[in-house]
Order: C-alpha cells, then structure tokens, then sequence
C-alpha cells in the first residue's frame, strides 16, 4: 500500500492506495498534480533516508510527502 | 553631558535586565507548577501525547519518521537538530519551533545568523521544522531566496558589550 501524505493543520492527511491498481494509481497522479500546481512540494525518501524532491508523479514511491509552498517568515 | 547620558542608559539598561529577570522567574514558576506540563526528556515516549493536542503530536510523529537516527538523537535531547546545505554545504540548526527557529552555524558550530522561512498557512511545529530540513537539504538556495535573514541577539551578549564598552 502506498501513501501521499499532505500537511495540513490537522498535523497530516494520509491518502493510502494500492499502487497496483490502475484507477487509484491515476487518482494519486492527479493528486500529485493538483497539490504540486498548487504550490506544495512533493519529497520522497529514498532507501538510504535521503529526503528527494520529486517533480513529477513517482508511480513506485511508497511514501511521497507534500508540504506547502515555502514563504519568509 | 555625554557621560551623564551614557551613565542614564546604564542605568536604564540595569532596569530593564533586572526586570526581564523577574518576569522570567515569575514566568518559569508558574510553568512549573502546571501538573500538565511535558518534560522535555519525555517527547518522545509513548505517553508524550499526553497534555499535547492530536495535530502537534502528529506532527512530531512525522517528524521523527524523517529525521535521520542522528538528528532525531540530536532532537531529542537538544530539542534541535542540524542539517548540511545541499548547495553551500553549510550547517544549520533547527531548533523546536515555528519561527525564527533556524540558525546557520560558523565553522566552530556557534549559531551566527538567523534564517526565517516556513510553510505557507498554519502548520504545527513538527509540520514546519520537516519542511525546514527538507527544503535546506534539497533545495537551500531557494528556500534562502524566499527567508528573512535575522541576527542573533542575546540580551546577556548585549549586556557584557555594553558594560565592556562602557
């Protein structure tokens, strides 16, 4: 099971989906899509732990993290 | 007349110090007598929910999937932890908080200057410290581009300047 996790103010909102599944995996692309048009960046992390800032829908991610766009505080 | 001057600030700095100190101690007690209150040292075991509100606890669960073993060891007994620029290869610390949180370290590891830049909207603690450390360890010059830059300035510092100065 996969997951897009989506900051928010209640701490995070979690969309599991089964990645194997053709209409959920293009349901979590135009998640991705909607989220990353909106300003949010879209992080994954790889084997090591190493945060990676993805551009485009990773279809093989199991965990993606989106956090709003960043502003001066 | 200048020394009469100087002698006035003096004498309204020590004022001033004496009477931060006591709102501080004043402020200190009455946390400490709260029966709620949180250990530090007690963040991160099971019971820390307790007394925190579900989002901040969230956040700071998020947060401790994500940080490496070393910055969630450095977290939980500093209540901050560093990261390395992705581009400069500079240091900066991260410390608990929403704002004004981080600070880039000179090479003796000192916290010198002060960068502010968070998620848009309201997002607990955890939330923004996450999105902090992402941002400095994948993208540091953009999230420099958009921060405030700020200088750390301790009251004690300034105090010990003054005197030395004066």
């Amino acid at each position: 099971m996969a997951t897009q996790i989506v900051m928010d103010r209640t701490g995070d909102t979690r969309h599991n989906f089964d990645a194997k599944n053709a209409d959920a995996l293009l349901k979590a692309e135009e998640r991705f899509r909607e989220l990353t048009g909106a300003g949010f960046t879209a992080a994954v992390r790889t084997a090591s732990g190493e945060a990676v800032v993805k551009r485009t829908f990773d279809p093989n991610a199991e965990e993606t993290l989106f956090f709003p766009r960043l502003v001066g505080g | 007349m200048f020394r009469q001057l100087l002698r006035n600030a003096k004498e309204r700095l020590r004022l001033f110090l004496s009477e931060r100190r006591r709102r501080a101690r004043v402020i200190r007690d009455s946390l400490r007598r709260q029966p709620g209150r949180i250990e530090p040292s007690s963040r991160f075991v099971p019971s820390f929910r307790y007394g925190y509100g579900e989002s901040e606890a969230r956040g700071l669960e998020l947060l401790k999937e994500w940080l490496s073993p070393e910055q969630f060891a450095q977290y939980d007994a500093k209540s901050y932890f560093e990261v390395t620029g992705c581009h400069s290869g500079k240091r900066y610390r991260i410390s608990h908080g929403t704002s004004m949180n981080i600070y880039e370290l000179d090479g003796a590891g000192r916290p010198r200057v002060g960068w502010c830049f968070v998620p848009k909207g309201y997002l607990v603690a955890g939330d923004v410290m996450l999105a902090q450390k992402i941002a400095l360890e994948t993208d540091e010059r953009g999230a420099l581009t958009v921060a405030n830059k700020f200088f750390r300035v301790s009251i004690t510092e300034l105090a010990i300047d003054f005197y030395r100065g004066g």
